[in-house]
């Protein structure tokens, strides 16, 4: 068990290190001023509701920079290592191929969380600051559910990069995760208008896309409405787990059968 | 118990035969020279020691057990034919991951690390990014990385490329150094002079068979011919049939 725990550890810390040492971080702090500065400059010059306006905007932009971190730098773990004959020497040593896929997913979903985490501060101090709300309860929430957004699409597009090229896992995951965001709730009311084959390509995405859109609280975050039940926001998160962990099971699968 | 024992193995990609029926054992304290041109099979035969592929057929044992187990990779050292490291890690880091894949703390890394890297003359630039390294430095990392975890086999594939006279010397050295320590290395290589210099045996593949394999006193029969002369007569080369080495 202490021997897994390192080789997990040493792996995450590979992805973590790479992020950083690319630059990424600079990125993410360049984003992060980028969702702050029209809060900070932009007045509202006494128009009712264009602070929530602003936190709507910043939100927006805290998912969409959120998407683009968690896809690409879970697209970019495993293609590299075989482009640069690094997977060889890896692979070499005593670790098992599944032990390899779940530590450097845990490494992709650190990395990602640390932006996110960064983004949601710059929100915090954003809101804090212009209407005297610090750290709500419904921010928590939001922060935790975001998380489990990252737990789901990170695996995702871990699983795509091993079966398909790195762009088309890109696409097709940043596809998926878009669809479902503006789709996914409306998805059985639009099946059960339809007949035929369409019916059932509608209700066959309904139950195997992720239902990423369950952890979206920007509306109730931006409009301070009530909490979600704990509960509900718990078996969110266990569906969170459930469907990155079927990914991840494929996804060692992949790669235990990839030509080396 | 030989080290290394591979029976009747075979292995093809698509239409092209990689490794045909290749039966060879390594024993243990022994340095084995594995020669080839390209595309002999050398390579493949080095993955499936490793566990990367498994073969079509035949058996392979590492060390008593089957290479695609972690227990038995843990006994072997690998460094492969391209130097090609994570570029955004200094030394110190590389060694840090590859410790950790070994179930090794980081105490017991920088321990046994230090010794290793002072030992390949990288003592000065360990703290450097690898990306900032020469080929040849980056090779001699490799040996680090391989000899890590203190393994008992080292398999080295074509070890040599890149490194200048003198730290092919230090390699030499190294190399024989690990040999009285009692360990056994399985070395593929194009650099003939230096496979004759320090193996015990050579065996010598073509076309994914194994044509020659044997002690070098064994091989070269009247006892004047070097290695070079033998590989060309065993490859039939157009050099040779044209009676050069008649």
């Amino acid at each position: 068990m202490k021997q897994w725990l390192l080789q997990v550890a040493a792996l995450s810390e590979l992805s973590v290190l790479e992020l950083y040492r690319r630059k990424d971080l600079v990125v993410v702090f360049l984003l992060a001023i980028v969702i702050l500065l029209p809060a900070a400059f932009l007045a509202p010059f006494g128009v009712s509701g264009a602070s929530r306006y602003i936190s709507e905007l910043a939100m927006l932009l805290i998912w969409l920079f959120s998407i683009i971190i968690g896809l690409g730098v879970s697209a970019r773990l495993f293609p590299p290592e075989f482009e640069s004959r690094t997977i060889y020497p890896l692979l070499a040593k005593p670790v098992a191929r599944g032990t390899v896929v779940f530590g450097k997913y845990l490494g992709a979903l650190t990395a990602s969380v640390s932006a996110l985490l960064v983004f949601y501060l710059a929100y915090a101090v954003l809101v804090g600051v212009r209407q005297g709300e610090w750290f709500t309860p419904i921010l928590f929430q939001a922060v935790l559910l975001h998380v489990g957004f990252l737990i789901i699409i990170t695996a995702l597009t871990l699983l795509g990069s091993l079966v398909m090229t790195p762009s088309a896992a890109l696409t097709l995951s940043a596809l998926t995760v878009v669809g479902m965001l503006v789709f996914g709730q409306r998805l059985p009311a639009l099946a059960a208008a339809q007949t035929g084959a369409r019916r059932w390509v509608l209700y066959a995405i309904h139950w195997f896309a992720p239902h990423v859109e369950f952890f979206d609280l920007r509306q109730r975050l931006v409009h301070a409405w009530p909490c979600v039940e704990w509960r509900v926001c718990l078996a969110v998160l266990v569906y969170a787990v459930c469907y990155a962990g079927l990914c991840l099971v494929l996804a060692g699968w992949a790669f235990r059968r990839k030509r080396l | 118990m030989d080290a290394v024992v591979i029976q009747d193995v075979s292995k093809r990609f698509g239409n092209t035969r990689a490794v045909n029926q290749l039966t060879l054992s390594v024993q243990p304290g022994e340095i084995l020279g594995f020669l080839g041109t390209n595309g002999a099979g050398k390579t493949t035969t080095i993955k499936m020691l490793l566990g990367l592929i498994v073969p079509d057929g035949g058996s392979i044992r590492v060390l008593g057990g089957d290479p695609r187990e972690a227990s038995a990779r843990s006994r072997i050292g690998f460094m492969p034919e391209t130097a090609a490291y994570y570029p955004f890690l200094n030394l110190h880091e590389l060694l840090f991951f590859y410790g950790g894949l070994c179930g090794m703390s980081r105490a017991a890394v920088r321990e046994r690390a230090d010794g290793l890297i002072e030992r390949v003359g990288l003592g000065a630039a360990a703290g450097r990014l690898l990306k900032t390294y020469s080929k040849g430095m980056l090779q001699r990392a490799g040996i680090v990385q391989a000899l890590l975890h203190d393994p008992e086999l080292l398999i080295l594939d074509e070890p040599l490329t890149g490194l200048d006279p003198l730290a092919r010397i230090h390699f030499r050295d190294l190399i024989l150094e690990l040999r009285e320590q009692g360990k056994t290395v399985f070395f593929s290589s194009h650099e003939l002079t230096e496979a004759e210099l320090i193996c015990d045996r050579v065996a010598i593949l073509k076309q994914g068979e194994l044509v020659v394999c044997g002690a070098m006193h064994a091989i070269a029969g009247d006892g004047e011919r070097n290695l070079e002369r033998i590989f060309l007569n065993v490859l039939d080369t157009d050099t040779a049939k044209k009676g050069v080495l008649a």
